[in-house]
């Protein structure tokens, strides 16, 4: 039960930054490889706010309004010039790494490279619930990330704006040809995408401490939870990111404390092995596990016309 | 010089991908309420006129006027605000989203005006009854002819100055084609103004009031149905190859 709680709790944040990488990845067909700086910067915001002695509160929302601006400058300054130059090129890869590799290195020049500790929120408490103790902090950490990965879910497949969004992502150039910005689409879910890393950030920040390195490590487990999960699907990575939590908490438990390091890539090798979609994606192996059986569609009185 | 005649006017256009120009020098126009068709072979650049006026592709020279406004350095979405809308080649509908769905994205535009929007949905539900019925359904889960109607009825919720329809008898079963050129014959009793392309040379006839012929991106023909004998008729199959 400890290691189950330990592991959802850890996969929510990779979850919560691997669905930042696949909103934007959805709308777009780029990927934000300055995702795991995000959540870095959130971490780093909060902390040298609250070492000015400003509230928690406050200081956690100037920080995710920070990574939520910053995802959206980065789709301005890395990302449009790159594809009005060719829509079709990868450059992307290069520019958003770029300012992944700029936003760590101001980081520390503003803040050092030395850990700095996290306001702790929640951590303290724990409560023991079904055999194992759990704190209120891992607790708020899974409902958050559970509560965002169905929020999206139903904005996407619910609203006429996530509709729209799913026109877009679909064939963006017949999305525009009936007057879709796609334009705005793409700046709307790269600061959403820093919102989600942001919100990893506020969570993880009480367990991992504050460094300016931080968006790395989590920026690369959020990707192998991605992929994990399934790229096309916000809800998908982020059932990725609790199995990814779960299996490294017990790699972590029963191989060696080391373990936590490699046995991520060793999950993500088999996953794509097993199931090139991402397990959670349709046709993936779990779906057509537990497929329910195909109720035949009653056919319509017309349809035997035509 | 009086553009406001035209729906559409299209003077010396030169557009292509890449480095490669797909279409040397079109000029053509349509009058208002005019249905014109653009005919040719494969690979003579019909789709490619018919992009460059929705904005799709950048050209490189000429100009485009849509209902009196220069398009020419347009996007796309903001030539779909009321100036053209287009049924593309082999349709694209959304394939996540049902039938419905594809309707109101192609209505976007009015969707702060419900009352507009309800009653272009309910012309598209009158002219095609099965789109009614299959209004819950995925897109895709139709079939081939009804899809086409979807299409033809997205561009329709749009309610645009000029319809762009490309080869929308593509890949249909004989008797889809019918219904299909019955419609058209129908948006152009409402007085549409139509560019239609398309390969099947029957079809344009019964449908355009005046066709173009197009091969190697240049104009090779323009005449008015009615002029068309089997004389004429047999030459422009010639050129379609």
């Amino acid at each position: 039960m400890q290691i189950l709680y330990t592991g959802l709790s850890m996969g929510a944040i990779y979850g919560l930054v691997a669905m930042a990488y696949a909103v934007v990845f959805y709308v777009t067909r780029v990927i934000n490889f300055a995702t795991g700086e995000l959540l870095m910067l959130s971490v780093m915001v909060t902390t040298g706010l609250v070492q000015a002695h400003l509230p928690v509160g406050v200081a956690v929302l100037v920080a995710l309004a920070s990574s939520t601006a910053t995802g959206a400058v980065i789709y301005f300054l890395a990302v449009r010039p790159v594809l009005n130059f060719d829509r079709f090129s990868f450059a992307w890869l290069v520019s958003t790494l770029g300012v992944g590799i700029l936003l760590e290195s101001m980081a520390g020049l503003i803040w050092g490279t030395t850990a700095l500790g996290f306001p702790s929120m929640l951590y303290g408490r724990s409560v023991r619930f079904l055999g194992g103790s759990i704190t209120w902090q891992q607790i708020m950490t899974i409902i958050v990330a559970v509560v965002l990965a169905a929020g999206i879910e139903l904005f996407r497949t619910r609203t006429f704006a996530g509709k729209l969004g799913m026109a877009v992502s679909s064939d963006p150039e017949t999305a525009s040809a009936m007057g879709v910005s796609t334009a705005r689409y793409a700046v709307f879910v790269f600061a959403l995408g820093g919102l989600l890393a942001g919100t990893a950030g506020v969570l993880v920040g009480p367990i991992s401490f504050a460094n300016p390195y931080l968006g790395e490590t989590y920026g690369i487990y959020g990707f192998v939870a991605l992929m994990i999960g399934g790229i096309e699907n916000p809800a998908a990575s982020m059932a990725g990111g609790l199995v990814l939590g779960v299996l490294v908490t017990l790699a972590g438990t029963y191989i060696n404390t080391l373990a936590s390091d490699w046995f991520p890539f060793v999950v993500v090798a088999l996953a794509l092995l097993i199931t090139p979609n991402g397990i959670f994606m349709s046709g993936g192996a779990l779906r057509k596990a537990f497929a329910r059986k195909t109720v035949p569609r009653p056919r319509l009185p017309a349809e035997q016309a035509l | 010089m009086n553009e406001h005649t035209y729906t559409l006017e299209i003077r010396s256009l030169r557009a292509g991908y890449g480095r490669y120009d797909v279409v040397h020098d079109v000029s053509l126009h349509a009058f208002a309420g005019e249905s014109v068709g653009l005919l040719g072979p494969n690979g003579a650049g019909k789709t490619t006129v018919l992009r460059s006026i929705m904005g799709l592709v950048r050209h490189r020279r000429g100009q485009i006027w849509i209902a009196g406004s220069d398009v020419s350095r347009l996007p796309a979405h903001r030539i779909a605000k009321g100036l053209a809308a287009m049924v593309p080649e082999g349709r694209r509908l959304f394939p996540n989203l049902s039938v419905e769905d594809n309707l109101r994205v192609g209505g976007l535009r009015h969707r702060g005006d419900p009352v507009r929007f309800h009653s272009l949905l309910g012309e598209v539900f009158d002219l095609f009854p099965a789109v009614e019925l299959h209004r819950k359904r995925p897109a895709t889960t139709l079939s081939g002819g009804e899809q086409q109607m979807v299409a033809i009825g997205r561009m329709m919720m749009n309610d645009p100055a000029l319809m762009l329809l490309d080869e929308p008898s593509l890949g249909l079963a004989p008797l889809a084609v019918q219904s299909m050129s019955k419609a058209l014959l129908s948006l152009k009793e409402r007085g549409r103004s139509i560019l239609l392309v398309e390969q099947r040379v029957d079809l344009a006839l019964q449908v355009c009031d005046r066709i173009y012929v197009l091969s190697d991106g240049a104009l090779v023909d323009e005449k008015l149905t009615s002029e068309v004998d089997d004389e004429g008729r047999s030459l422009i199959d010639a050129y379609l190859g």
